[in-house]
């Protein structure tokens, strides 16, 4: 990992298209603003870590498969208007 | 401003693509970049239920529905980016999975990273909606059912 450290109002460029600006520091929080191509994908890394242990989750076991596909089946369907079947 | 596209498909359907048609994910999943190539499994039967079935991994199969039978109003947009990744044409829609899984008794889909696929070709992204109302593990259903 390359670490440098900016102050706020300093800029990193990453590559010729992407730059990163400390906008402000305010205790424990740093503002950052980023300029990048649509193509380039920011995320939070919270939510990259819950979509990849929900990617690993959805790797299920046939055995269990069956019993999911029977909880679906056996739930309320969004425009279905009776009740729960038991 | 980006075009951006409601990736609309018949409420309940999954896409229909035949299992010799593999589905390609060019980067794979998040966090999972050797998961690429997957053949798309539908019963007929099933409450739009389907596997995805690796290619090059026997043992590795995904539950996957149309994210619309978890959430009708589910919608989608994609960057002119992602559209051209995918080589979807101006009017073309993608197709959605979202991926089941199980927590404790909870049955959860990932609103938050759909699988968006181009019917045509076949090729294939994740996407992780920013900033989004979704989440990685939205209730769909219970498995262990009281009477």
């Amino acid at each position: 990992m390359l670490v440098l450290t900016r102050k706020a109002e300093q800029t990193l460029h990453l590559g010729d298209d992407i730059r990163i600006t400390v906008l402000g520091v305010d205790g424990d929080r740093v503002k950052l603003g980023i300029e990048a191509p649509r193509a380039i994908s920011v995320l939070r890394h919270e939510v990259y870590l819950q979509v990849q242990a929900a990617n690993t989750a959805a790797a299920i076991a046939a055995p269990d498969r069956q019993t999911i596909a029977a909880a679906m089946r056996g739930r309320q369907q969004p425009t279905d208007t009776r009740g729960v079947r038991a | 401003m980006s075009a951006s596209a409601d990736a609309s498909t018949a409420p309940f359907d999954l896409p229909q693509f035949g299992p010799e048609s593999i589905i390609t994910f060019a980067h794979g999943l998040v966090g999972q970049p050797e998961w690429k190539r997957f053949f798309l499994l539908t019963s007929d039967d099933a409450a739009g239920l389907g596997v995805l079935q690796s290619v090059d991994d026997d043992q590795l199969a995904l539950m996957v529905t149309n994210p619309r039978q978890v959430l009708p109003d589910y919608s989608v947009e994609l960057s002119t980016a992602d559209r051209s990744l995918l080589g979807l044409e101006a009017n073309q829609q993608p197709m959605l999975l979202t991926t089941l899984s199980v927590h404790g008794t909870q049955i959860t889909a990932n609103l938050v990273g759909p699988l968006v696929i181009n019917p045509r070709t076949r090729v294939a992204k994740q996407l992780v909606l920013p900033d989004s109302a979704y989440t990685a593990r939205h209730p769909v259903a219970s498995v262990a059912t009281e009477n």
